[in-house]
């Protein structure tokens, strides 16, 4: 179904075939190749249509294809992708929260229909310092002050239409928030900005719903419709419910058509996308368009999210945030363009998927894992329309006129060695020290930092050093983590041959980092021909279906009790410390985790001095420029990925070190996952600072459990239910005002001081030189 | 002389146009070759196609290679590099980074000493000759953002020349130069030849390219329409026509 709609969008670029062909009958490796392309679609297409048929002719088969669920997730799926299309199209921001957006609007509803009122979002109360002073001054203050309102009542339970009324409402309002605070200001941004922004606005909306409701399951009202069966020929069912939110979309979709294709409004987005003088002519300024396309696509998923809610039993926050996963693979395959081509396949990928999970549980050929059915087939099935229509689309090399808009964060090139190691000695040395007295839970704070740091640099090198956009740097962490159980307990074997024996300590952890180094350069393989946002795209599915189809397999997971990791018992962070205070976490891990962190950054900040660190940046700079200086790009790519990769694989594998066992909740983006790891740390990552070590060291300090948080949490008690509002605040803030990272920022100031005083040492120079030179004429001539 | 880039029948398609149509050239070694012609007449993308940044059709020999099916850092590689009508340096390295990048062979082992020492046996001699034969020595620690756009075109130049290669592609180096920094470029470019480097020479400024260059190639709609010395296509009458059309008839009308 899906092979079949990609084919439809090829069809455009098969039309100038014909044109060409003469040429291509003299002579022409190139051309056959092209040619090759259309035929390929021609057949994707037989083959879809061949399989739709065998399908639909099949009873069973037809009736686990075409069922009201199947056609409510693809409905679900197909707004938040109409959401997606909308704000691309209206200012060209890719927005990974608009999952986020329709799950946070199911909870609006679910809240106003089950307990009459409207949740508002925690915010610090800065009532709460006043608070703090007073009970610093006096410990027996019992001064309290107003808390901060947790929702605000209705007086009971609203009805059907106010309470989709009143959420709607939210929804707009929420729309021309995210285009006036963020979007706005970042429309000259990078793509990596907006990628930063959405990824935050996502995390945010999520941790908001973990703070007021948890991160379980919510019960919902379900609507009464459910219960009332409508018959269709061929023995197909629905609920009524389910037969409105299709209809819905439908209507939608076609109303989106006509909207674009036929009213001044729709031609004015078109053309500002090309070009904002366009529309100004026609009347319409660029950011009333970009802000209307912006309420329009929240309305609509909003609407969606809450019609779902109506629909289903409960809701959760992750699983419809993640749907923008398929909702980005069905976005793409309308080429982030057509509304009629995105929602065809939205139903189609879903009615593939529940064929896929109805094939799980009924046939026989169908694989396994562990005696039941393998999991997450299903899910790589986005990932696999993704991979297939960015690789059909993308070029090695950008072509001519492909603009690069907007430039990455600088990465500085750290030349002076004597002030880049002195400060680095002195922390690392306090470090230890810091370790030895500290408190057990501190220096639990102290090894998450560090690990957050291994993360973070292998961000560094992949988006700050090469400019490639990774999401799926957590999953390579896990990949690695999940190779060292098995390296370090039983060794890997197949079909009874041992292939890797049992590992003794630090082999095993170099195992599991080269086992994620292969799989980085698996990811690498799309990014030879995928940029920018794209390839965030296709890494964060390439994570998500991993987590789905790997780290949540009995096979590899170890099941209920997790795939344990054997740890030697003078590093095992459980086991008492035999220095210290005697207490809980072993100091000997930190001690441990601080050396990697020392090598690793040690690496990285060479790698920038290197030769290959100049390759890097100029493929980052640009991939056509570095071509022409000879610089093999895809190799370039492919050596960042994969020291990225062992990066993170060694950081994975202390992850794993640090709670005993590989466990997909630290790792994956799905639940039991609390949040989506994948995209927490890339947001971590660039609010420390994305393109140099300092960053890497400032977003360790950082993330959640680290250092930082640790203080706000025991000397401001701080919950640490706030560590991600607070980090995703952070993130949207940061995208937003500095796009260089805290550290980038700080380092940017840095350089802008030490360069005024180097300009102000080489003018007085240049005068006592041109004082010299006045002094013999002719020499002078000759210096100019 | 053997020639060291000849193309034969090199052909362009974008969709139904041909931007290039079965053009021959050929470049001696040790020449500095013009190829001229109005807007829009294929020129930047007969560069491209040689130096591999389009998909061509039929043959272009290198050195004695065949290298139409090379990628373009391959060609590079070979001694067939190019610059840029937009420049393209790479705004994140300082002027020397970039000649360097240029330069540098690149080898998997050196990936494994790079992590460890950055530093050892950089050889920067081939980049730094290329800054001292245009003049801007004194720029090599400053970054592309800093300097002014005359100053950036011979950054571009430089950088070319810094992978010592065979032939030089250089497309329009002297847009948005005044008569005199072209004259003072043509100097430079002739010193660069003197030097054993051949160039193949895109450009709209007749002035320049009549002065400087020893053989000619015009083309106009992606075809060729004539080829010969300066003095030759000075008086060829389709190359007025052609190139010179428009301004003649103004200067008739007038």
């Amino acid at each position: 179904m899906t092979e079949s709609s990609s084919a439809d969008v090829a069809a455009p670029a098969s039309a100038a075939a014909p044109a060409s062909a003469p040429a291509s009958e003299q002579s022409g490796r190139r051309a056959r190749r092209r040619f090759t392309k259309t035929d390929f679609g021609w057949i994707a297409l037989a083959v879809g249509v061949a399989l739709l048929l065998r399908v639909l002719l099949t009873r069973d088969m037809r009736l686990h294809f075409i069922t009201g669920a199947s056609l409510t997730q693809g409905a679900l799926i197909a707004a938040i992708a109409l959401g997606v299309v909308l704000t691309y199209r209206g200012s060209g921001v890719v927005n990974f929260a608009t999952g986020a957006t329709a799950m946070y609007a199911a909870y609006v509803y679910t809240d106003l229909r089950i307990n009459g009122q409207l949740f508002i979002p925690p915010l610090p109360n800065p009532l709460v310092l006043i608070e703090a002073v007073a009970h610093h001054l006096d410990k027996k203050s019992t001064l309290t002050v107003p808390h901060w309102p947790t929702e605000i009542s209705f007086g009971g339970r609203l009805t059907l239409p106010s309470a989709i009324l009143v959420a709607l409402i939210f929804a707009v309002v929420f729309g021309l928030a995210l285009h006036f605070l963020i979007f706005r200001p970042l429309r000259n941004a990078p793509p990596l900005a907006k990628v930063v922004a959405s990824v935050g606005v996502l995390l945010l909306l999520q941790a908001v719903v973990v703070r007021r409701f948890g991160s379980g399951a919510q019960a919902t009202l379900l609507n009464k419709g459910v219960a009332k069966q409508v018959k269709f020929p061929f023995g197909v069912t629905m609920n009524t419910e389910q037969v409105t939110v299709i209809v819905i979309v439908i209507v939608f979709t076609v109303l989106l058509w006509g909207l674009f294709r036929f009213t001044r409004f729709g031609l004015a987005t078109r053309a500002a996308a090309e070009n904002e003088k366009g529309a100004m002519l026609l009347g319409f300024s660029p950011d009333f368009l970009a802000g209307s396309n912006w309420v329009l696509s929240t309305g609509i998923s909003a609407l969606l999210g809450i019609l779902v809610a109506g629909n289903q039993k409960s809701v959760d926050p992750l699983t419809i945030t993640l749907l923008v996963i398929p909702a980005l693979s069905v976005a793409l395959v309308g080429n982030l363009t057509s509304f009629g081509i995105t929602t065809a396949a939205a139903f189609g990928l879903a009615m593939t998927q529940a064929l896929i999970g109805y094939f799980g549980v009924t046939r026989t050929w169908f694989p396994q894992a562990g005696g039941s059915t393998l999991p997450g087939v299903a899910d790589l099935l986005p990932f696999l329309v993704i991979v297939a229509v960015l690789i059909w689309r993308g070029d090695a090399l950008p072509t001519r006129g492909a603009v690069s808009s907007g430039r990455l964060p600088f990465a500085p090139n750290p030349s002076r060695l004597s002030t880049h190691i002195f400060a680095p000695v002195v922390v690392a040395i306090s470090a230890v020290l810091l370790m030895f007295v500290a408190t057990p839970n501190a220096r639990l704070a102290i090894m998450t930092t560090l690990i957050g740091v291994v993360i973070s640099l292998s961000f560094v090198v992949l988006t700050g050093y090469v400019g490639q956009i990774s999401l799926a740097q957590m999953m390579l962490a896990g990949i690695s983590g999940f190779a060292l159980s098995h390296a370090s307990e039983q060794g890997i074997h197949l079909y009874k041959h041992t292939l890797i024996p049992s590992l003794p300590f630090p082999l095993d952890i170099l195992f599991g980092a080269l086992v994620a180094m292969v799989v980085g350069l698996i990811v690498a393989q799309p990014a030879l021909r995928v940029r920018g946002v794209n390839l965030a795209i296709i890494t964060f599915a390439f994570a998500v279906a991993m987590d789905s189809f790997l780290f949540q397999n009995p096979g590899v997971n170890g099941g209920f009790a997790g795939a344990p990791i054997r740890v030697p018992t003078g590093l095992n962070p459980v086991k008492t410390a035999v220095i210290g205070n005697g207490n809980g976490a072993n100091v000997w891990f930190g001690v441990f985790c601080l050396a990697v962190v020392v090598v690793i950054a040690a690496a990285v900040v060479n790698l920038r001095r290197s030769a290959t660190g100049r390759r890097l940046l100029a493929t980052r700079s640009n991939e056509r420029a570095a071509a022409a200086a000879g610089v093999d790009v895809a190799a370039t790519k492919r050596t960042a990925f994969a020291i990225a990769a062992f990066i993170a694989g060694l950081a994975g594998a202390l992850v794993g070190i640090r709670i005993g066992k590989a466990d997909p909740s630290y790792f994956g983006d799905l639940p039991p996952a609390l949040v989506p790891q994948s995209l927490a740390v890339f947001a971590f990552a660039y609010l420390g600072g994305i393109a140099c070590v300092s960053g890497a060291v400032t977003a360790g300090l950082l993330v959640p459990g680290g250092i930082i948080f640790y203080i706000l949490e025991t000397d401001l008690h701080i919950s640490p239910d706030f560590t991600l509002i607070l980090g995703s605040l952070g993130v949207i803030v940061t995208a937003v005002l500095k796009p260089e990272g805290i550290a980038g920022a700080v380092g940017a100031s840095l350089r802008d001081r030490a360069r005024r005083r180097e300009h102000h040492a080489t003018l007085s120079a240049r005068a006592d030189r041109e004082l010299a030179a006045s002094a013999t004429p002719a020499e002078s001539g000759a210096a100019s | 002389m053997t020639a060291l880039l000849e193309t034969t029948e090199l052909r362009v398609t974008f969709g139904g146009l041909r931007a290039v149509d079965d053009l021959n050239l050929r470049v001696e070694a040790g020449q500095l070759v013009g190829l001229i012609g109005p807007n829009g007449a294929g020129k930047t993308t007969t560069i491209d196609a040689i130096t591999g940044f389009v998909p061509s059709t039929g043959s272009i020999s290198f050195d004695g290679d065949e290298v139409d099916r090379l990628p373009a850092h391959r060609r590079a590689r070979r001694g067939l590099v190019r610059t840029w009508q937009s420049l393209e340096l790479f705004d994140d390295l300082t002027i020397i980074e970039n000649l360097l990048v240029a330069s540098e062979q690149a080898s998997l082992r050196d990936v494994f000493v790079d992590l460890v020492a950055p530093r050892r046996r950089r050889d920067d001699s081939a980049a730094l000759h290329a800054l001292h034969v245009l003049g801007i020595a004194e720029l090599s620690d400053r970054m592309p953002t800093e300097i002014s756009q005359g100053q950036r075109k011979l950054v571009g130049v430089a950088r070319a020349l810094a992978a010592v290669p065979k032939l030089v592609c250089m497309d329009e180096p002297a847009a948005g130069l005044d008569s005199r920094e072209s004259i003072e470029l043509g100097d430079r470019l002739r010193t660069v030849v003197d030097s054993g480097v051949t160039i193949l020479l895109v450009d709209h400024d007749m002035g320049l390219v009549l002065n400087v260059c020893d053989y000619i190639y015009v083309i106009e709609f992606g075809k060729k329409i004539a080829e010969g010395t300066p003095s030759d296509i000075v008086h060829d009458d389709r190359v007025i026509e052609a190139y010179l059309g428009a301004a003649h008839r103004k200067s008739d009308a007038e």
